[in-house]
């Protein structure tokens, strides 16, 4: 079970991503826990995850984000065409590159 | 998806992705990178205007009495716009302020 965290100001915008990711997942059998959290919620619920990813919106909090991990888990941000065109399948694509590419 | 949507989520990131280029020129002028500072206020400018253009579309189709039904979403793409225009002002001001205090160090 990999766990995506999806970080944005209000969590609002992001959950349409995330709907989209959890249904990507489901297509390629790969079993995928995909949320998304405010800023405010999201030291705690980093903890949760094993990848983080961050609406363009919250770029700037990048490296913070690293930080906050230890840099102990993957934080990336979301590619603005991605997000803007709400594409699930290329969001779950790039986050699971960025899990492996880290792990190495 | 619905065209109204994509429209609010492409205003979204773009201007989403300017706000935090305003972000990051206050940041990088706080560590002295004016130079950086302004390309990141550049880089916004351009993504501002993108999500503007998108923005534009809504203000049409009100213009020509398509009515733009009310939806969190939207209320979300318009505060972001807002909030990108906020930072833009305050990004110019706060890369001043450096510099001037960088000057008189």
């Amino acid at each position: 079970m990999i766990n995506i965290l999806l970080v944005c100001s209000a969590g609002m915008s992001t959950s349409m991503l995330v709907k989209k990711m959890q249904e990507a997942a489901e297509k390629r059998d790969l079993e995928a826990k995909v949320w998304a959290v405010g800023d405010s919620e999201s030291h705690e619920e980093s903890k949760k995850a094993d990848i983080i990813l961050l609406g363009p919106q919250v770029k700037y909090l990048e490296s913070k984000m690293k930080d906050r991990v230890n840099n102990e888990k993957p934080v990336s941000v979301i590619d603005m065409r991605v997000y803007g065109t709400m594409n699930g399948e290329k969001a779950l694509d790039n986050a699971l590159e960025a899990h492996k590419n880290f792990n190495k | 998806m619905e065209e109204m949507e994509l429209i609010f989520f492409e205003i979204i990131s773009t201007v989403g992705t300017a706000r935090s280029a305003f972000i990051d020129a206050i940041g990088l002028a706080k560590k002295g990178d004016f130079e950086g500072a302004e390309a990141k206020v550049k880089e916004g400018n351009e993504h501002f205007l993108t999500g503007h253009k998108s923005h534009a579309k809504l203000i049409q189709k009100e213009a020509s009495d398509e009515k733009i039904e009310f939806s969190l979403l939207l209320v979300h793409a318009e505060d972001q716009m807002m909030s990108a225009e906020a930072f833009k002002i305050l990004s110019e001001e706060f890369i001043d302020v450096y510099k001037r205090i960088e000057e008189g160090s």
